[in-house]
């Protein structure tokens, strides 16, 4: 719920187990996963995207299902899983994947795969300096690697894998190595967490992160309905209570320990209309907020989010704040926080994009982001302030002139790369289908404005029909546009 | 945070001793005694003001150069040399007599200063040096520069061409000479005069070991400075306040109904208040001819010396603050004649400075809290990665400040850090939060806060910030205690500056 900036160089691999008297059991049941994927290219929106393989592991849960990282199966095409002593690969399909979490479910056709293997069963969180066992395939292994480590921390994390959700994450010491993504930590012959990410050595040495149960049963409660609904969130930054000015000010005690002030409302979000800056949040769901934005659950402190992080979506939630110094009672329906997104990696869909006279027009969000690193300041400020300065309300997507195929219809454009389009003819362009409204009329003459300063596109409607081939062709454009849906 | 603009700015001119050719003996740097007489030594002591913290200065630090004597008891130097000056010291080649020097006119955009012996009689019997402003392509140059020994030598090399280019300062472009030659690094050579023949054709500006090329600040730019400062105030070089884009695209030509074939450029941006602004230059405008001077599609005229340049030439050099020029523009087709007034824009009458040198910055403490006013070089204080990698707010307002801040605000006030003490609590954190009210009274400038906070409400101060967390408070009653323990603790030798 609390998203974070911070940007973490963060690597995903997995925990390597350790192994007591009843991991003989758990480890049959721990898969090689091999992914071939096809990861977008959104600096060639129209090609299918360059082919790769990834390895991971998985291991078998209730139902037959087995269990992984999103990260392991993004963007794929073909799935094979292998068992420990089994020369069989058996094909698997993804049932459900959560981006925002990290996890997903697969399934094998092949029934007489799960043949005298035991589902794993999920324990809850280990106590701190516990041993866990990590059990994976690490670089290039292709046997069952068992390491073993304790429990170093329990904190929220953020996840590299979207780069925007923070989670529960529960860190320990065991070696983590790439490749190893997916695998069960166990403790007691419970999986206690499922091993995601690591640092890379030169960041930190011995820290790997593995996913805690409360984030994996939640993932698993939410897809009974046949759905992955995601995470909801209450939309709202808040700052901690701890000045004892800050506090008398508000009407607090100053001495006092509980409140936080809540510093911005998101439009749209669960709680536009309910909540509003200034207030003061005292409780959430009859728990006391501390001022540090902590609660008490089940005799443990924990962040707040963490009473959000268990709900789902149109679940509610209650909170009693002060308000011009009254006490009042409000009950937020929650709902996802999808403008978030433009800073989230997004796996397994089409890149969207229309091209017109050579000209490509894109949404913005992180991969387009990470495949050109715009400089321009409109772009970059569409990007970096997209949430924080609530532009999703004028701009629901923010369209940028992501590149250029070069024509001669285009041969003096080239400095506009990069641009946040304002306005086709005079229509503003907030979304990619406006981009093909815009020049889908009949008009002699098409004037492009950009963001900032810079000179008008203009683009005479005959010649760039004339182009259109010339260009389909030179650049081996399989389509000239894909704007979401089948196609 | 780390200084490293300064850093870059001084490794180019004196990078480490290894010109990546071997020198030839053509172009090999000779012991030059001719110039003796018409060229001082240059030591100056100067303290970079710390925008961090903003109360100090940093440590001292010296240059050395070559300056060239002009008529009048007058030391020609580049502004770098003595930027932020403490103390400035004249040497003697021959005798080695030293004087201070008082330092006259200083020029940071076209990096020029004006030197003058404390003692008149200092330079009596120099061979003072005649500015010239013909050389061209095609010429050779001499750089002269001081040996560690304080011997002045002398490298020749040709000047390759003549063009409009960045200086120091970032969006500063002025004329350029530009020679291929291979330079000894000296370490005593910040400032380093350019002779044609004996005469003072301009001043080193930068030097890249690795192209082998050399940049001076030419002659013309040199005579520029000379004139604005003989005739009374120094104004500076004048800008318009504009921006335009090429009108090659035969398609853009026709949306702006402009005749074929010709010249001209599409004016794509005009500054609030800036000149071109107060004559009606509208955004849209195609801009066909600066006085006689007619304008290609590409923005270039033609220079009788140098064939085609830039038209910013004639804007900033050609001209002085104060004159008038006719701007031949063609609005909606129809051909109009606009008259500027060029003004120079001192860099602190701009909403954001784009430096500030010399001045100490202004700040605010209170209840430990520092607010500061920002300026582009405390944005640079983040290297040279500044506008990805400061604080993007604060990047922002440098950038869009015209279109940000509008009247009355007059300047960006921003929380820069807090100094931890016990009334800060859950504030530590804090940092680069732009201030729009303080009690409620908005924030225009850092003089409007000590007078918002005589007037508290309820007993607290109220800060109101652009961001999260979007307001805090301070005990009004304790504000000045908690400001003496700060000034104490931390060793502050005032709580502001405010001037």
């Amino acid at each position: 719920m609390f998203r974070r900036l911070a940007l973490l160089a963060a690597v995903v691999v997995a925990t390597a187990p350790a192994v007591r008297a009843n991991v003989a059991d758990v480890r049959k049941s721990v898969f090689r996963i091999t992914n071939t994927l096809q990861a977008p290219d959104y600096r060639a929106p129209w090609n299918p995207g360059n082919i790769g393989r990834g390895v991971g592991a998985g291991f078998l849960i209730s139902g037959g299902r087995i269990m992984t990282n999103a990260h392991v199966i993004s963007d794929a095409r073909f799935i094979e899983i292998e068992r420990e002593g089994d020369p069989k690969k058996y094909p698997a399909k993804v049932e459900f994947v959560a981006n925002d979490c990290d996890l997903a479910v697969l399934t094998v056709l092949d029934p007489s795969f799960k043949t005298g293997l035991k589902e794993l069963e999920f324990g809850g969180i280990p106590a701190l300096e516990s041993d866990v066992t990590a059990l994976g395939y690490p670089i290039g292994g292709e046997h069952l690697s068992v390491t073993r480590g304790v429990v170093s921390r329990v904190d929220y994390q953020l996840f590299s894998h979207s780069a925007v959700d923070s989670h529960l994450a529960i860190q320990i010491d065991a070696a983590i190595n790439p490749g190893n993504s997916g695998g069960p930590v166990v403790q007691n012959g419970k999986v206690v967490g499922v091993a995601f990410q690591g640092y890379s050595g030169d960041v930190a040495q011995n820290v790997g992160y593995m996913i805690p149960t409360p984030v994996v049963t939640r993932f698993l409660k939410d897809i009974e309905d046949g759905k992955y609904d995601k995470y909801v969130d209450i939309a709202l930054t808040t700052f901690h209570l701890l000045n004892p000015a800050q506090r008398a000010a508000l009407g607090l005690k100053p001495d006092g320990n509980t409140g936080i002030l809540v510093s911005s409302v998101m439009a749209g979000g669960s709680c536009d209309g309910l909540v509003q800056r200034g207030d003061v949040l005292l409780t959430i769901d009859g728990l006391t907020i501390y001022s540090d934005s902590s609660v008490q659950i089940d005799g443990e402190r924990v962040e707040m989010p963490e009473v959000v992080e268990r709900k789902f979506k149109g679940d509610k939630i209650d909170f009693v704040l002060l308000r011009n110094r009254q006490e009042i009672k409000v009950t937020v329906p929650l709902k996802n926080a999808d403008p978030y997104l433009i800073q989230a990696f997004s796996y397994g869909v089409r890149p969207r994009y229309f091209i017109y006279a050579g000209l490509v027009f894109q949404p913005l969000n992180r991969n387009l982001m990470a495949a050109y690193n715009f400089e321009d300041l409109h772009t970059r400020y569409h990007y970096n302030f997209y949430v924080i300065d609530q532009l999703f309300v004028d701009r629901p997507e923010v369209i940028v002139l992501a590149s250029i195929l070069p024509d001669r219809v285009n041969s003096y454009m080239n400095g506009h790369r990069g641009m946040v389009v304002d306005t086709i003819n005079g229509k503003k362009i907030r979304r990619l289908e406006d981009v093909r409204e815009a020049f889908d009329v009949s008009a002699p003459t098409f004037v492009v404005k950009m963001l900032g300063s810079g000179r008008p596109l203009v683009l005479q409607k005959a010649e760039v029909d004339a182009a259109r081939d010339r260009i389909r062709n030179r650049y081996n454009l399989v389509s000239e546009s894909y704007l979401g849906g089948e196609g | 945070m780390r200084l490293l603009a300064t850093a870059a700015a001084f490794a180019l001119l004196l990078p480490t001793l290894s010109p990546a050719a071997p020198v030839t003996a053509a172009t090999a740097p000779k012991r030059d005694r001719t110039a003796d007489a018409s060229v001082v030594r240059v030591t100056s002591t100067n303290q970079q003001t710390d925008l961090i913290r903003p109360w100090t200065r940093k440590a001292p630090f010296t240059r050395r150069g070559l300056g060239a004597v002009l008529p009048k008891n007058r030391v020609l130097i580049t502004a770098e040399l003595i930027q932020n000056y403490s103390h400035v010291e004249l040497e003697k080649a021959e005798s080695g007599e030293r004087m201070e020097a008082k330092v006259l006119c200083v020029d940071y955009e076209a990096n020029l200063a004006l030197l003058e012996p404390a003692e008149p009689k200092y330079l009596a019997g120099m061979k003072p040096l005649d500015v010239v402003t013909d050389a061209v392509a095609g010429d050779t140059l001499r750089i002269l520069q001081l040996e560690s020994n304080d011997a002045v030598v002398s490298t020749p090399g040709p000047v390759t061409t003549v063009e409009v280019a960045r200086y120091q300062i970032d969006d500063a472009s002025f004329l350029l000479y530009r020679l291929s030659l291979s330079l000894p690094v000296k370490e005593s050579s910040f400032t380093a005069p350019v002779l044609k023949e004996n005469r003072l054709a301009g001043m080193l500006l930068r030097y890249s070991p690795q192209s082998q090329t050399a940049d001076v600040i030419p002659g013309p730019v040199v005579a520029h400075f000379l004139k604005d400062f003989e005739d009374g105030e120094y104004r500076g070089f004048p800008r318009a306040g504009f921006q335009f884009a090429s009108t090659r695209d035969p398609q853009l030509r026709q949306y702006a109904n402009m005749p074929a074939g010709n010249g001209g450029v599409y004016v794509t941006d005009v500054v609030e208040g800036m000149p071109a602004d107060k004559a009606g230059l509208k955004v849209g405008d195609v801009l066909l001819a600066l006085g006689d001077a007619q304008i290609d599609q590409d923005g270039n005229y033609n220079e009788p010396l140098y064939g085609r340049i830039t038209v910013s030439h004639i804007l900033s050099t050609k001209n002085q603050a104060g004159d008038k020029l006719a701007f031949k523009i063609l609005r909606e087709g129809k051909p109009m004649t606009l008259e500027v007034t060029l003004e120079k824009k001192a860099a602190r009458d701009y909403a954001v400075p784009p430096y500030i040198f010399e001045t100490l910055p202004n700040y605010v403490i209170a209840g430990g809290l520092i607010f500061q006013e920002l300026t582009r070089s405390h944005l640079k204080e983040w290297g040279n990665e500044w506008r990805r990698a400061a604080p993007q707010r604060l990047v922002l307002y440098d950038q869009q400040q015209t279109q940000l801040i509008k009247p009355p605000r007059k300047r960006v006030v921003f929380l820069s850090q807090v100094l931890p003490t016990a009334a800060t609590v859950g504030y530590n954190e804090l940092a680069f939060l732009v201030v729009t009210k303080v009690n409620g009274q908005p924030i225009n400038e850092l003089a409007d806060l000590p007078k918002a906070l005589e007037k508290p409400v309820d007993g607290f101060h109220k800060i109101e910030f652009e961001d999260h967390p979007r307001e805090i408070f301070l005990d009004a009653a304790q504000t000045a205690e908690v400001d003496q323990m700060v000034k104490k603790t931390y060793r502050l030798p005032a709580l502001s500056r405010l001037k």
